[in-house]
């Protein structure tokens, strides 16, 4: 036991100083990005700088920059926050479908320490400015001029607000980190159990951190847009879109990665119908925690409540919100149905898109009309801060992939996975 | 390597290999898929991943099934609760749409979700042909090493390719451990049996019984009092009108409305309506602007009038209704009604006329709990026709009327 101790410690120290003596892969498959597909990379960089720069100056103003800038980091939070949940999940399960993605997750899960510096755009203005553009609470006189406001002022100040931010980011950047760094350390082990026993023992109060911080998280950035409004259920809803777009993100990652030659005989429609099925689940997760939400909101009819619906059923924002319940419910629901749909790569690439764009909508849906009132008022800014963000999100996923083995070698139910089938 | 064990009296129901490993059963699948085989089966121990594909089983139909039933089931519940709450049983709740779409979501959500499941087992059941109450394998005595570490494949007689020699041969070349025939040894009915028929039959009768005590209730009449199933309801712990309560200081169990509370529909804001005064304070000459002064007023006006009114006052208007008439008759104190074409009523105006009404006058007591607001003006609409179809001058008439009277 003392010697297993000391080997795996070694081998976070090889693994730390980039020299991979990690497990080969059973199948002999590529695991390891070209240094070629780094170019790939560095476009996406630069299509991510320079399209918030357009957005910025398309905007006409810090207002409406705030807000597209808001709904684009919501949405690319959601695909490394899902990263982080998915990561300490499949070992809390003892997961052994997923091994041979779990890696792929891991590096979509440091997305968090970008996400870390790019909330700052936010975070800095409301709590080191004082400046109440994005979030009314941020001005005293507003909360003074009701009740209802006042007595929230123990939560929504800028000092336990910023005390949170940190929380969520910390707590998230280490995760991720803490998950990946462990689990390269068993990869240069011949299937350490150790390992795989402590991670999953630590997955449960991972987990439970993780809830917390998800939610407050929601409850934070998008519901405290409006500082009258409240829904218990809010931080599962935020939670359902990081799922989506998470899963979304993962197959088209790997997609990718073969491409680029990796991975290419290691992950098949077996593991791409099970992204697919989670991606399907969780939109249909989305809808009951969305309609639920609506449902207890509409019948009790209490005004806090009720005007933020008011708010997205007035003028054509009635429009965007039956836009919202047919294309991100409807229409996947049926259309991603079938076994057939989830198991063939290019249907799957194209739902994942979809979700993608969908769940960029419901993001614009939750934060645009905090100042379009009355109707929609589409911006060039909401799309080319949208289009940055992705940019920036597929930068940071091919930075953190290289030089790196994209799947767990270590783990002792890889063979389990390469030989997964679904009945 | 064929062993003929029967005395070929029963029917042939197939061939039957048995195999030492899933590999062998795996390959023999794929040769006998090869070769057209439709009636065919494998037996193994334990769930063998890839056998569906050697075998060649194609998708199941049965999602189809289940979404025609999970649509059934949406359809269901929309209709069900447009009806009731719609149509057939209009209740308003909460000032909300008698058909409020968010609220029947749920069990749109639910009957979907049951309906589906139901067509998921029985789907399931039916496409597998079961239940099935006994297999002509049961009493093969080897067969029973399929729960334990024998592999069976068997091609049924039933197969249009099935051909003896063929079907042996094929069988042959898979290399099983046995080889043999089976047959159709089954000596009782194949059918559903006899206990299970009963129980069924029982529990088909035991049903109805509900339905045959709810038909005996509706048709016949009972000395007993009702059955009180739900006792929580037809015993209501509730505080009823007229009953005490201790909970508060008066004991009593009716509350008065708050202080200045006004019943809906009853505000009563209008004084030209609802009072018959001017904003002067003096009584009103006229009709209030929301009544018109057109014949469907006026004949509002002549049923209220000969309802409410003309029992005192006659039909006519004259005081000599049939209640005085009859209080005349039977002699005493009686207090005749007022002649309402007197000049002293002509000459009252017709907001005072609208104060008597609702209030009353002497003895007549005030009808505005009996006669909405707008109706009450139309009973003086009425009254001033009478008055003015009464004693005037001939001069006034219209110029047909006056040749009628000579």
């Amino acid at each position: 036991m003392a010697d297993d101790k000391n080997s795996s410690k070694t081998g976070e120290k090889a693994q730390a100083s980039s020299g991979p003596q990690a497990q080969p892969m059973p199948n002999g498959d590529t695991i390891v990005l070209p240094a070629a597909a780094a170019g790939a990379g560095k476009i996406a960089l630069i299509v991510g700088v320079v399209s918030l720069a357009i957005a910025y100056f398309t905007a006409g103003g810090w207002q409406q920059f705030s807000h597209s800038y808001l709904t684009a980091f919501m949405w690319g939070l959601s695909i490394s926050v899902g990263g982080v949940w998915w990561v300490m999940l499949q070992h809390l399960l003892g997961a052994r479908a997923s091994v041979v993605m779990r890696r792929v997750g891991e590096v979509i899960a440091q997305g968090v320490l970008l996400m870390s510096v790019l909330a700052l755009v936010i975070i800095v203005p409301t709590v080191f400015l004082h400046d109440s553009t994005i979030y009314q609470w941020v001005n005293h006189d507003y909360m003074e001029s009701s009740h209802a406001l006042h007595s929230k002022v123990g939560y929504l100040n800028t000092t336990f607000f910023f005390i949170r931010m940190v929380f969520y980011f910390a707590f998230w950047s280490l995760m991720a980190r803490w998950w990946l760094k462990k689990s390269m350390a068993q990869d240069s082990t011949k299937g350490d159990v150790e390992y795989t026993l402590s991670l999953q023992g630590k997955a449960a109060p991972a987990l439970i951190g993780f809830t917390i911080a998800v939610t407050f998280c929601a409850v934070d950035f998008l519901m405290s847009l409006d500082a009258y409004w409240f829904s218990t259920i809010f931080g599962i809803y935020y939670f359902a879109t990081c799922v989506i777009t998470f899963h979304s993100f993962l197959a088209l990652a790997i997609m990718w990665l073969q491409k680029k030659g990796v991975l290419a005989k290691s992950v098949n429609a077996e593991h791409f119908h099970d992204i697919g099925k989670m991606m399907f689940a969780f939109t249909c997760f989305w809808s009951y925690v969305g309609f639920s939400q609506f449902m207890l909101i509409w019948y009790a009819n209490i005004p806090e409540e009720s005007h933020w619906y008011h708010e997205r059923f007035e003028g054509s924002w009635m429009t965007a919100s039956l836009v919202l319940a047919f294309f991100h419910f409807i229409v996947p629901f049926f259309g991603m149905m079938s076994r057939y749909m989830k198991r063939n790569p290019k249907t799957l690439k194209f739902w994942a898109f979809y979700l993608l764009a969908i769940c960029w909508f419901d993001m614009y849906w939750l934060v645009a009309p905090n100042i379009h009132h009355g109707g929609v008022n589409f911006q060039l800014s909401d799309l080319f801060a949208w289009v940055g963000m992705a940019g920036l999100v597929v930068w940071f996923f091919v930075l953190k992939a290289q030089k790196k083995n994209l799947v767990a070698t270590g783990d002792p139910r890889l063979k389990r996975s390469l030989a997964f089938e679904n009945i | 390597m064929t062993q003929s064990t029967s005395d070929n009296q029963q029917p042939l129901f197939g061939v039957i290999a048995e195999y030492d490993t899933p590999t062998a059963i795996y390959n023999a699948s794929k040769k006998v898929r090869d070769a057209g085989y439709n009636r065919w089966d494998t037996y193994t121990p334990f769930p063998i991943h890839g056998i569906e594909k050697a075998m060649g089983i194609r998708m199941t139909k049965l999602p189809w099934i289940v979404i025609c039933a999970t649509l059934t089931g949406l359809t269901t519940a929309i209709l069900l609760q447009w009806w009731t709450n719609a149509v057939d049983y209009k209740w308003l709740i909460s000032g909300k749409p008698f058909w409020s779409w968010p609220a029947n979501v749920p069990i749109m959500f639910e009957l979907s979700v049951l309906f589906s499941a139901f067509a998921t087992i029985f789907g399931m059941l039916v496409l597998n042909n079961l239940p099935l109450f006994s297999h002509p394998l049961d009493l093969k005595e080897r067969f029973r090493r399929v729960s334990d570490d024998k592999f069976f494949l068997v091609i049924e007689a039933s197969d249009p390719k099935f051909d003896h020699g063929a079907t042996t041969e094929l069988l042959n070349a898979t290399t099983p451990v046995v080889l043999e025939e089976v047959r159709d040894e089954r000596t009782s009915s194949t059918a559903v049996p006899k206990p299970l028929v009963y129980i069924l039959l029982l529990g088909l009768f035991g049903s109805l019984v509900p339905f045959a005590l709810f038909a005996k209730a509706r048709s016949s009449t009972m000395r007993e009092g009702r059955i009180h199933v739900v006792w929580d309801m037809d015993f209501s712990p509730s505080y009823k009108p007229q009953s005490d309560n201790i909970h508060y200081s008066d004991e009593r169990g009716m509350r008065s409305p708050v202080t200045g509370t006004v019943a809906r529909g009853h505000l009563n804001a209008d004084e030209h309506l609802h009072l018959g005064k001017q904003e002067n304070g003096t009584y009103a000459l006229t009709l209030p602007s929301t009544v018109a002064a057109n014949d469907d007023i006026m004949k509002r006006g002549k049923v209220q009038f000969e309802t409410y009114c003309s029992p005192c006052h006659g039909t006519a208007g004259d005081g000599n209704g049939i209640v005085h008439k009859r209080a005349e008759a039977l002699g005493g104190a009686w207090v005749p009604p007022a002649n309402l074409l007197s000049d002293h009523v002509r000459s009252q105006e017709a907001g005072k006329l609208f104060n008597t009404i609702t209030n009353g006058y002497n003895s007549m007591k005030g009808y505005a709990s009996q006669i909405e607001a707008e109706d009450r003006w139309a009973i003086i609409l009425y009254l001033r026709a009478l008055q003015n179809s009464q004693g005037i001058a001939a001069s006034e008439l219209p110029e047909a009327e006056r040749a009628q009277l000579k």
